[in-house]
């Protein structure tokens, strides 16, 4: 059966791109930990299906400023993907890649945001690896790109790429344990609704 | 003050007193709608240009039919057309991502969208802060019709 709407999904249905963001996100801790040089460990990932407003709330509310790393999925399927990363998780990276720290978003300069698109780049690609190797599907996410502001208004972009199809879109939250310090990374994705569809069926999980 | 929050895809009316609300839109359009006569203000949030949907779940998703969905339950609260009038903000581009075009334009087609629709509607546009490449954050009070606009690390604004 076709799905028309991502909130049509089944749990079994859930539970599988679960299990797809925790080989993605798994395997996002060991790029993460070779490029910091230090222990980098992620538990179970969640995902949901929620509606447009309550997802803001749940990634902590529309005016906190967020880094937005966005890449458009090609290939077989069509989709977005936006990560979220915020301050004390950018001079974590920024630490132990460039010695060094910030105060606010405003003292990024050029070179810092490519160690921010990187560590966006990484957790992008490492889901979009999984969901790949496990359905036998080509994805090819796009160049990333950066944008820091109110995350109400990022996180609205893949909605708005989708939002003729649904009112609701899929939220992959984890957090990172560095050094002892947890550092919540959240990863949506949009893909359309056939794209899901066609996943759902190689994923041999299409009901 | 009263204050109202309204969420994305979302419609709140006020009249004499109060704030409306809404926060972070990106390419998103807050449209102030405001009889001054009455002092009956609303806000709508709107996310897409034009509402294609076969079976209309959401009227308040798009420009088109959420401002037409707005008039009416103004005019039901005592609202006349011809005192309306309307103050925009929103549609900003939040990203320019490679190979996907007409996600880079989704603000400039609702700000486009939403001038046509002002203007079937013969509403007349008061002010407008839109375009650029920031989210802002809206507030409406109906008790003066005035706007304000916060954007992150600017003074406030007034629409």
């Amino acid at each position: 059966m076709n799905l028309r709407k991502y909130e049509e999904m089944n749990s079994q249905q859930i539970d599988a791109l679960r299990e797809v963001g925790s080989i993605g996100t798994g395997n996002a801790a060991t790029a993460l930990s070779a490029l910091l040089g230090c222990e980098v460990r992620i538990p179970l990932p969640e995902v949901q299906v929620l509606e447009f407003n309550d997802a803001v709330e749940k990634l902590g509310g529309f005016e906190t400023v967020s880094a937005g790393i966005i890449s458009s999925l090609s290939g077989e399927i069509n989709g977005l993907m936006l990560a979220l990363v915020q301050l004390d998780a950018i001079n974590l990276i920024l630490k132990h890649i460039m010695g060094k720290q910030i105060v606010s978003y405003d003292d990024l300069t050029e070179l810092e945001d490519s160690a921010v698109i990187e560590v966006g780049n990484i957790l992008i690609s490492s889901f979009v690896n999984a969901l790949s190797g496990l359905s036998g599907v080509k994805i090819v996410p796009s160049v990333p790109q950066l944008t820091i502001d109110m995350q109400g208004a990022i996180i609205t972009v893949p909605m708005a790429a989708y939002g003729n199809q649904s009112d609701y879109i899929m939220l992959i939250g984890g957090s990172f344990l560095v050094e002892g310090k947890e550092l919540p990374c959240r990863l949506l994705l949009a893909p359309d609704v056939r794209s899901l569809n066609y996943l759902l069926h190689r994923l041999g999980i299409d009901g | 003050m009263n204050k109202l929050t309204v969420g994305i895809a979302d419609m709140k009316m006020a009249r004499d007193e109060g704030v409306l609300i809404t926060y972070a839109l990106g390419s998103c359009i807050g449209i102030c709608l405001y009889d001054p006569f009455i002092r009956l203000g609303a806000l709508v949030h709107v996310m897409l240009p034009l509402n294609m949907e076969a079976n209309r779940t959401s009227p308040l998703k798009y420009a088109d039919t959420g401002i037409r969905l707005t008039i009416s339950k103004m005019e039901q609260r005592g609202a006349r057309r011809s005192r309306l009038v309307a103050k925009i903000a929103g549609g900003a581009k939040m990203f320019d991502v490679a190979g996907n075009g007409s996600l880079g334009s989704i603000g400039q087609r609702n700000i486009d969208s939403v001038h046509q629709v002002l203007q079937q509607e013969r509403v007349r546009l008061l002010r407008e802060d839109v375009g650029g490449r920031s989210a802002r954050t809206l507030l409406f009070d109906v008790a003066t019709g005035e706007g304000c606009i916060k954007v992150v690390g600017k003074a406030e604004k007034i629409l």
